[in-house]
């Protein structure tokens, strides 16, 4: 692949908005930590060296970024498309819930046979988990909006149904919160470095972000999804199929979040908690944004929200100041990309609003 | 300051005005006056600027320059709300009404109420109901507008600028969505509302119902008033002549070619529209191989139908088309039977965030040497897109230039080499040139000619009649649904050509 | 097994966990009939509720308690309006995403309620303040069980009760309504009528950010008192089921939320009564009628044609 100057410029270019976009947010953050009586300097401080300041701060860092950076891409991929999979929580559930299924069997087999299994059911999870709004949308023409959100609740109701400590099939029963048993060892994510959590979902994430960019740029399948995003009226004069196309992209991306949830159990928790996902789906979202749906971007992006939640504790530490700010930078920094403010080309995702998706499904 | 002009007796009086899109001139100077009890016609082409002059009479677009006057006096109309305050109501081709409220709800929308803001719909059904008796404008108050049938849709629509107590009506194109005993009722209701000493400005493109209804007659023509006189001294010639012209600016290159073997054929076939009436009436239509024959016709007789038709896009309710003896949907994929060049290439035509290399192999990406082993090969794809940037002449920074960053004709170039690139049997060609500056529309004909030359079958649509009379070997008039008649591509047969554009059948066939 | 206690009980929590679904879901009804879809009314409601139970915190020392609860109300709206502002603004003046915009305003009001409540209350979170008072009807709280159900309530839910009313009547009887839904469904037509859709739009966004700030008082004042961070739960979400499920009409779309306060009041009580299914089924239920609805399955749904889509009036030549 060449590297031009032109395509340097084009990704400068690109990374302009988020960027500026960024800072804007910080700044205005910084006036609202001023009037909590903080200093703002020395909150950022505080969280830079929290995020980044260090070899541990960094593993921290790669571990917040992890589920992020696979629910950044379910989004990313689905946007492309034009499609808006906003169900990446309940897809995350499904697909931890799915792998813990096979991480909970012991298995005589080697640990990377094990973990590949596992990791495959938390595929296979989330994507089964979005095939009901995915088929409504390509097939009915229903906004996948609407029903991909509600899934999100069910699946969260359907973990916690599942590790109940009294009557769950996967709860650990007697347990004083509800949570499965530990999984199995042989299904363990290992870890990337001594003494920190870091494990490598990370890699699996970045590895998957690469492939995500491969198969984007240089698969017909990928030319085809950037067809049908960029204008669905030519695509079909073009001949693409769009029922066949919106089905597997949205597989795809629920499939993706899925993986989510199954490292996140595989990595870090080895367990199947409740409620264990602090909104990561809805991360994904802004993630997706910020990166304008680039795969690359996208690594990028989950690595800035990986750090403000790594640093955050730090700075929670040092200046007392609320670790929710943190969300406060975040949604900051996505109202200033929607609003505009910042000329923004590069993808119109920022615009386009199909809530329903005009009618006609059959190509 | 303006002088009163010379016939203040005019109900209107739109002196001058002048709008101005850049470089476009929309409307140029232009003047023209409405008299109390009259039917004026406003006739004249898609782009000659009687669009925009209805939109600066309704308040919707403000004019660089030029007045109107209402009954003798000046009047700034800023807004709808202004132009209704004036006593100005229009019925636009695109009706204006709710699907869902019902037809009174859509009458009150927007007006003051007595009791504002509670609802009363009683009264205004009432006067409502009471005018659609005077005037004999049927309606059905109490259902949702979605569910009126066209007809009844745009009588609601004269009753709510009657509601309002218009004095002056704009019609636009009211004929064009209405059966053929629609159109004598609606005459005769026209006849009845200027009878009271209302004015009506009644657009339309067709000549029998302009001498049948009409009073007086005004034509523009690339946003100039052509000429104005009252209807009875009007004649077929004379009209055409002013809604067309004589400046056949774009010259032939060579004389008129025949055609070999019959590529399209389509036999006696009748297509409804989105409206359910019959877009295509019985049309019959051959082109051959090596000939390019050129579709005449004021815009809205069914063009776009015809292009769907062949597309596969819009079934047959009767009558058969065949391209070279294949259905159209099978023939859509193959890149090597049919290209088809989009009306509209921002939508339908470009994919404008992609690069122009995307977009030229955009039907054939799929195939060796674009795809290997499952990958897209970009060199073998920039290098492709190069050679055809080289053939076609396309002016761009190369192939990795954004679709959007073109100007017009090397967008529309890009469209034509994605279409062409495969060298197919049939070729269809709707508006290639709308929006291009001539030079590009030069590059366009050229390419068309080429691909002629090639052996191809073209059918080229188009409203602009000094290209079709430059490029075409034949030229056949679409009007209603029908092709009307045939002409051979001179200057000598202009007139018949307009005069066929309007309507008017061919009493002598032609050969 | 089942005695009318029991349904009492039932019914008279289902009434209460409904009534602040039901004045949020008007203000989601209206601004979908203008075309605009608000997802951030869980944010709107958060901010409500928050504000809602400062302002009573810290005025219910100073003056009646009535008046107190009755200030912590407005302000609650004003919050809640406030939040609605900015996604008028982006969606309508900037034309902006309107799933993005909500995402964003739901993850800002969630990080500015946690904060701020940090800041005001401490570690100890729980601060009990006044709220609304439970008041029985006179008579009508005397009719046997549904007395106690419908009519021994706190006064939010009686709230809950009439504005529902109150907004249909204005949705199909004022010209206010009229001009709503016109605009979710043929911009030009209201353009031509002389009226402004942007200035109903942001009317309508700013109402529904009023209303879902209503709701979220409704929450916190009504039963429990209090406020803890992130206490709507996903109720704002629920709500957007529920104008789908209610046709886009204000009264239908109240009762339906009386449906899922029904499925979640139930589903509470299920595992006392040891049916065998697992309580976590009645949670699901009111999403999945939702999905149903959206489907299509519930007979015809028809939205606001114009719904998510923003107006840009034309400008072009011939």
């Amino acid at each position: 692949m060449r590297v031009s100057v032109s395509s340097i410029g084009a990704t400068v270019r690109a990374a302009a908005v988020p960027v500026f976009a960024i800072l804007a947010a910080l700044a205005v953050s910084g006036i609202l930590i001023l009037l909590a009586g903080v200093n703002p300097l020395d909150a950022y401080a505080a969280m830079v060296q929290g995020s980044v300041g260090s070899p541990s701060a960094l593993a921290v860092t790669g571990v917040r970024m992890t589920p992020i950076l696979l629910t950044g891409l379910a989004v990313a991929i689905s946007f492309r498309a034009g499609l808006f999979n906003i169900g990446g929580e309940g897809q995350l559930y499904l697909g931890a819930a799915a792998a813990s299924a096979i991480a909970l069997i012991p298995m005589d087999v080697p640990s990377a046979v094990h973990i590949v299994l596992a990791l495959g059911a938390g595929f296979v999870g989330g994507a089964a988990w979005v095939l009901v709004p995915a088929y409504l949308r390509a097939f009915r023409g229903v906004s996948e909006v609407v029903t991909t959100l509600m899934l999100n609740f069910v699946g969260i109701i359907v973990v916690s149904y599942l590790v109940d400590p009294s009557f769950g099939p996967m709860g650990e029963r007697g347990a004083s919160y509800a949570q499965s048993v530990p999984i199995q060892q042989s299904a363990r994510l290992p870890v990337l470095a001594e003494r920190t959590s870091l494990h490598a979902g990370l890699l699996l994430g970045i590895g998957l972000a690469l492939l995500l960019y491969v198969l984007i740029r240089f698969t017909p399948f990928g030319f085809r999804l950037r067809m049908l995003g960029a204008n669905p009226v030519a695509a079909r004069f073009a001949g693409v199929k769009s029922t066949r196309e919106m089905m597997m992209v949205m597989l795809l991306s629920g499939g993706i979040a899925g993986l989510a949830g199954a490292v996140e159990v595989m990595g870090l928790r080895h367990r199947l908690f409740d409620h264990f996902s602090p909104g990561y789906g809805y991360d994904g979202i802004a993630v997706a944004l910020l990166a304008a749906a680039s795969p690359i971007g996208v690594i990028a992006a989950a690595g800035f929200f990986g750090a403000l939640r790594a640093g955050s504790s730090l700075m929670q530490q040092v200046t007392r100041l609320e670790v929710s700010i943190v969300l406060i930078i975040q949604a900051l920094a996505i109202l200033f990309v929607i609003a505009g403010f910042f000329r923004s080309r590069i993808l119109r995702i920022g615009k386009r609003t199909p809530v329903q998706a005009s009618g006609g499904t059959h190509d | 300051m303006a002088q009163k002009p010379e016939s203040s007796r005019g109900l209107l009086h739109m002196v001058g005005i002048t709008k101005r899109y850049g470089d476009l001139v929309a409307d140029d100077r232009v003047s023209f006056m409405v008299r109390e009890g009259e039917i004026h016609a406003l006739l004249g082409e898609n782009g000659a600027g009687k669009s925009t002059l209805m939109k600066v009479l309704y308040g919707m677009v403000q004019p660089d320059e030029g007045e109107i006057w209402i009954d003798g006096t000046p009047v700034q109309i800023a807004s709808p709300h202004d132009a209704v305050r004036n006593g100005i109501g229009m019925v636009h081709q695109r009706f204006m009404l709710v699907p869902n409220l019902t037809a009174v709800e859509n009458v009150v929308l927007g007006m003051r109420q007595p009791r504002a803001p509670l609802l009363d719909l009683s009264d205004a059904r009432d006067r409502l109901m009471e005018l659609a008796a005077d005037y004999h404008l049927e309606v059905e108050p109490d259902v949702p507008v979605w569910q009126l049938s066209v007809g009844m849709q745009q009588r609601l629509e004269i009753l709510k600028a009657l509601y309002r107590g218009a004095r002056l009506l704009v019609l636009d194109e009211p004929t064009a969505v209405l059966a053929p005993s629609e159109v004598t009722h609606l005459f005769r209701v026209m006849r009845l509302l200027v009878a009271e000493g209302r004015g009506i400005i009644f657009i339309s493109h067709k000549l029998s119902e302009v001498k049948e209804v009409s009073d007086r007659i005004t034509v523009l023509r690339a946003g100039r008033v052509t000429g104005s006189i009252e209807t009875p001294e009007a004649t077929a010639a004379g009209l055409s002549e002013m809604m067309v012209g004589r400046q056949v600016s774009i010259s032939r290159v060579s004389p008129p070619s025949v055609g070999s073997t019959a590529v399209l054929e389509i036999e006696r076939v009748t297509c409804l529209g989105d409206r359910g009436t019959a877009a295509l009436r019985e049309l019959s239509l051959t082109v051959r191989s090596g000939e390019i024959v050129g579709v005449a016709g004021v815009d809205g007789n069914g063009q776009r139908e015809l292009v769907e038709l062949i597309a596969g896009l819009r079934p047959t309710a009767d009558g058969q088309i065949l391209i070279d003896g294949q259905q159209p949907r099978d023939v859509l994929q193959q890149t090597s039977m049919l290209g088809f060049i989009p009306e509209d290439r921002h939508r339908e035509g470009l994919v404008e965030d992609m690069t122009v290399a995307e977009n030229i192999v955009l039907k054939i990406h799929g195939r060796a040497p674009f795809t290997d082993r499952g990958l897209l090969r970009w060199g073998a794809i920039n290098a492709h897109a190069e050679e055809q940037i080289g053939v076609y002449g396309i002016r761009c920074s190369g192939p990795s230039a954004r679709a959007s960053a073109l100007s017009g004709g090397n967008q529309q170039k890009v469209v034509i080499a994605r279409e062409t690139q495969d060298g197919p049997r049939l070729l269809v060609a709707a508006q290639p040139t709308r929006g291009l500056d001539v030079g590009a529309v030069e590059a366009v004909l050229a390419l068309l000619r080429q691909q002629r030359d090639r052996g191809a079958a073209i059918l080229l649509i188009s409203t602009e009649l000094p290209e079709l009379l430059a490029v075409s070997d034949r030229i056949v008039v679409l009007h209603g649904g029908e092709i009307i008649g045939e002409a051979p591509p001179s200057e000598d047969h202009l007139d018949l050509i307009g005069q066929m554009m309007m309507g008017h059948r061919p009493v002598t066939a032609v050969a | 097994m089942i005695d009318a206690g029991m349904l009492t009980d039932w019914g008279s929590a289902s009434i209460r966990l409904a009534a602040p679904l039901a004045i949020v879901v008007i203000g989601g009804v209206y601004a979908e009939r203008s075309g605009v879809f608000n997802i951030g009314m869980e944010g709107m409601m958060l901010v409500g509720a928050f504000t809602g139970v400062t302002t009573s915190y810290y005025l219910e020392p100073h003056m009646p308690v009535e008046l107190a609860v009755l200030a912590a109300a407005i302000a609650a709206m004003l919050a809640g309006a406030l939040a609605g502002l900015v996604h008028a603004y982006l969606t309508v003046s900037r034309g902006a995403n309107q799933i993005i915009s909500g995402v964003a305003i739901n993850l800002a009001a969630l990080g500015i309620t946690n904060t701020l409540h940090r800041a005001a209350f401490g570690q100890s979170g729980r601060q009990r303040v006044a709220g609304f008072p439970s008041i029985e009807l006179p008579l009508l709280g005397d009719i046997p069980v549904l007395g106690d159900v419908f009519f021994n309530q706190s006064l939010g839910v009686y709230l809950a009760y009439v504005l529902p009313v109150a907004a249909l009547f204005i949705m199909f009887r004022t010209t206010w309504g009229l001009s709503i839904r016109a605009a979710g469904d043929a911009p030009p037509a209201v353009d031509t009528a002389g009226l402004s859709v942007p200035r109903i739009r942001y009317a309508t966004v700013l109402f529904s950010g009023a209303m879902a700030g209503l709701g979220g008082a409704v929450l916190a004042l009504g039963a429990v008192r209090y406020f803890t961070p992130g206490m709507t739960a996903g109720r704002g979400f629920i709500a957007l089921g529920a104008i789908i499920v209610g046709r886009w009409n204000p009264l239908l779309a109240a009762a339906a939320c009386l449906l899922f306060g029904a499925a979640d009041a139930f589903q509470l009580r299920a595992q006392a009564l040891g049916l065998g299914i697992p309580h976590h089924f009645f949670m699901m239920l009111p999403y999945l009628l939702a999905i149903v609805a959206v489907a299509g399955l519930i007979g015809r749904t028809m939205p606001p044609t114009q719904l998510g889509i923003p107006y840009r009036r034309e400008e072009s030549s011939d």
